[in-house]
């Protein structure tokens, strides 16, 4: 087979079927007819499937997944879920209770109460919303509360975060500047969308903290004793009447009878001889300094001495030599029980500060201690504190400790504190939830597998995203049901026709096989033919595609948005499909191509 | 144009252009034995042979394989000397090399059948060129007009075959084979499908162009007199049953 043989046979190829151009052109046309409808099909199929997705990709409400539970979420673990590779934003948010903020609008007089949602640089909530992120000293309010609230951008609104502290309603106000106002898409609650920092501090001061930044009075965040019940001690026994009493809006629920061998096993002391001893406790399991202020007031005047109580082995307390007790007592009251007072005295409610941090070790612990101990208890995380032995006390083989010490400690089983040098603080804690996006609709089934699996119930628009997953699958299904069956019937009509064209030439083939050409070379007489005609037909069902394709998109044009296309195809498929018509056409010529070569040359010479 | 008669050279056996020395060539068909035997056959240098027979008496057989396109059942000698070198043709059969028997179709051989033999897709002008390009020689292809003009088918150029004569399509035929300068030209009939006066023409054209050319030429014919006057050297193919089974046919000199 030599080489300018080689290129003489697509000339030769091309110029028959020039000569036969009907039958030519109507391969060409049988070709376009496979081919067209299956890219107008493909066409709308990507196209139908691509604008419901960007209908989905352009609403970031499909992409936010949002924790169904209000609970304590850590600061590490969110670190971890926003370096997820599916986040595409991140941020933390405040309990829905705290987020109540009063606003009022001074210029129409209105004043709403919305809901105070962080936001943050690319919070796509906004960004694709019409809004701006807010900075420090503004707010972008959702249609419905500017609407409320008759506010524009620009505006400068009052808002008041409000608590109630030792019944006194108290406000921290601030001023924020309207720097966007959403399009009604983003959500038809009113709410106004502000920096986290803001937030958190809202959040903050309703707990009761200052906020010293904001000139919002309020305490330093100290951690309020809480006690797992609380022990009354009376001179006499209570009517039966009164003993109910003493779980009547005291919030507490239940009360028991302790007998002397309970009460000796607890302090390591006897009652004096007539006393009785009760056992309160509260249903939601703590008992805080409003409980037993209410307590008080209930038994006052009857010489009652209220000792809160801890379980101590839930603190998991070191650095002590002996098992701790908690016991505050005036010296009045120690005086009564007989038993030598406590250094610190009495029990108060809000008390901190150096006399908590006191210990008080029964003679047989104190020898060879120092006069300080360091003291550690396991919490939400570890703290670690001095105390100072500051006496000793009976030889009941017992540690001595503040009650209202074993309260904080106990505080510190649900929300981190510290030891700053001078007192206990609250550690900001976990958040209470967060606020999510995906990058991308396809990573939001991911994300929410992910987080279920870490216990975290969310709620997303999977089933939204599944539906088009799923009709995208369904569609391409149907089209490669379609596309083979028009293929093999393409390829079908190729196969024949090319078949034919060869068994009506022999005699040609056979002269050229006579004035030389090789076996190989009429092998690909028919593979060109069949190239040639595929790739006529492709051009004509491209150029079919492209005007249905206009038409169908102008016909639609009024239910898309600018861009959007309900038949497009990528020109990867364009150029897919382009190769793969070939590689049928080439594929289909072979078994004309391998009658071709039998074609014996001496056919040309025996005509008859 | 009246060609001359010529002396048939006697020179030695290496310089024939086409040597066949006891060939046979033997099939079956329907229980019945076909043998085509030829003792001697040659083909020299600017030579006009002509082989005559009867139909079916194997002379378009021989022509076959003279052609290269059939294969001989035996031999004892095939040789052809096409170009510069000697080729032994039977061993080239028998080492299945059939790419160097169609580089020696394509180079050496012209050929003119029954009915012309042209391309019905290509163009006159089209079919003259293709035995230049496929050699390629597409340097000579300006030459295909005057030549075509010598011809009287200049004007036919653009045409398909389809729209030519029968005498006119053999014209193309025929200057189709000898446009690359074949050393040998062969010819199955090449006046079956013209009336008698055309075919004289033809037969005479292709004498003298040959002749200029200085190719040879093999027509196989059923016709004695419309070549007798021109061939050089004539061999007759005759019919002989040597038993109930078995047809025989010799090709010798006539």
């Amino acid at each position: 087979m030599s080489a300018r043989v080689v290129r003489l046979v697509p000339g030769l190829a091309m110029a028959d079927l020039r000569h036969e151009w009907i039958l030519t052109l109507c391969l060409v046309i049988a070709v376009a007819a496979v081919v067209a409808p299956l890219l107008i099909l493909q066409g709308l199929k990507h196209g139908t499937v691509a604008t419901l997705r960007d209908r989905l990709v352009q609403d970031p409400v499909f992409r936010e997944v949002r924790p169904t539970q209000t609970r304590e979420y850590a600061p590490e673990w969110l670190e971890r879920l926003g370096a997820d590779r599916g986040v595409g934003f991140l941020l933390p948010t405040i309990l829905p209770a705290s987020s109540i903020l009063g606003v009022l609008h001074p210029r129409t007089g209105k004043l709403q109460t919305l809901d105070l949602i962080p936001s943050a640089p690319g919070d796509p909530l906004l960004l694709e919303n019409g809004g701006v992120v807010p900075g420090e000293g503004e707010a972008v309010l959702t249609a419905a509360a500017a609407a409320q609230l008759e506010a524009r951008v620009g505006d400068r609104l009052e808002v008041r975060a409000t608590r109630t502290r030792g019944g006194v309603a108290e406000h921290g106000a601030a001023t924020l500047r309207v720097a966007a106002v959403l399009d009604p898409r983003a959500g038809t609650l009113p709410r106004v969308y502000a920096p986290l920092g803001f937030v958190l501090d809202v959040e903050a001061y309703k707990e009761g903290q200052a906020i010293a930044a904001r000139g919002w009075a309020g305490e330093v965040p100290r951690p309020a004793p809480t006690y797992d019940g609380v022990l009354v001690l009376l001179e006499a026994a209570l009517e039966p009447v009164a003993r109910s009493g003493l779980v009547v809006n005291t919030g507490l629920g239940n009360v028991e009878d302790l007998d002397a061998a309970a009460v000796r096993g607890r302090f390591g002391w006897d009652l004096p001889a007539g006393w009785q001893a009760y056992r309160l406790t509260a249903p939601g399991g703590a008992v805080g300094a409003a409980t037993l202020e209410a307590l008080r007031r209930k038994l006052r005047g009857q010489g009652a001495i209220l000792l809160p109580e801890v379980e101590t082995r839930e603190l998991g307390l070191r650095g002590l030599p002996a098992p701790a007790v908690g016991l505050s007592l005036t010296p009045e009251q120690a005086g009564r029980l007989g038993i030598p007072a406590p250094p610190w005295g009495g029990l108060d409610a809000t008390g901190d500060g150096a006399r908590l941090r006191q210990a008080w070790l029964s003679p047989e612990n104190a020898d060879g201690q120092g006069p300080g101990l360091e003291l550690a208890a396991r919490g939400v995380a570890e703290v670690r504190f001095p105390v100072r032995v500051t006496g000793t006390g009976p030889a009941t083989g017992r540690a001595y400790l503040p009650a209202e010490l074993l309260g904080v400690l106990r505080t510190g089983l649900q929300r981190p504190i510290a030891f700053d040098g001078e007192g206990f603080t609250v550690a900001r804690g976990g958040y209470r939830g967060f606020r999510l996006y995906a990058r991308a609709i396809d990573d939001v089934p991911e994300l929410v597998q992910r987080l279920a699996s870490e216990g975290v119930e969310v709620s997303a628009r999977v089933d939204d995203i599944r539906r088009i997953q799923v009709l995208d699958r369904g569609l391409a299904r149907l089209f490669w049901l379609v596309a083979s069956l028009g293929v093999a019937g393409g390829a079908a009509v190729l196969v024949a026709s090319l078949y034919a064209a060869v068994q009506r030439k022999r005699r040609d083939l056979a002269i050229l096989r006579l004035v030389g050409l090789t076996r190989p070379d009429v092998f690909f007489f028919p593979v060109y033919q069949g190239s040639a005609l595929a790739g006529m037909g492709l051009v004509l069902a491209l150029a079919a595609y492209g005007g249905l394709a206009r038409l169908i998109n102008h016909a639609f044009s009024a239910d898309l948005d600018l861009g959007q296309r309900i038949c497009a195809l990528p020109a990867a498929t364009l150029y897919g499909a382009a190769a793969a018509v070939l590689a049928v056409a080439a594929a289909s010529s072979l078994l004309a191509a391998w009658e071709a070569t039998r074609i014996d040359p001496a056919e040309a010479i025996r005509e008859e | 144009m009246r060609p001359e008669p010529r002396e048939t050279p006697d020179a030695e056996a290496g310089s024939a252009l086409v040597e066949m020395i006891g060939l046979t060539r033997e099939r079956e068909h329907g229980g019945t034995g076909f043998r085509l035997r030829v003792p001697r056959f040659e083909v020299r240098p600017g030579e006009f042979v002509a082989l005559v027979g009867d139909s079916g008496s194997g002379k378009s057989t021989l022509l076959d394989m003279l052609a290269l396109v059939l294969r001989p059942t035996a031999a004892e000698r095939f040789r052809v000397r096409l170009g510069n070198e000697s080729t032994d043709v039977m061993a080239l059969w028998q080492q299945g090399r059939e790419g160097r028997l169609a580089r020696l179709r394509r180079e050496r051989l012209g050929y003119v059948l029954q009915t012309g033999g042209l391309l019905p897709f290509l163009t006159v002008r089209g079919n003259l060129a293709l035995p230049l390009k496929m050699n390629g020689r597409y340097g000579e292809e300006p030459a295909i007009a005057s030549a075509a003009e010598r011809m009287g088918i200049g004007r036919l150029l653009d045409r398909h075959p389809h729209r030519l004569s029968g005498g006119e399509r053999q014209r193309v035929a025929v200057l189709r084979a000898l446009l690359h300068r074949p050393a040998l030209v062969l010819a199955d009939e090449p006046t079956a499908a013209v009336d008698k006066t055309r075919a004289r023409a033809v037969v005479a054209d292709f004498r003298s162009v040959a002749q200029v050319l200085g190719t040879a030429i093999v027509m196989v014919t059923h016709d004695l007199d419309l070549v007798r006057d021109v061939a050089d050297r004539t061999y007759r193919c005759t019919l002989g049953a040597s038993s109930p089974s078995l047809v025989e046919s010799v090709c010798g000199p006539a």
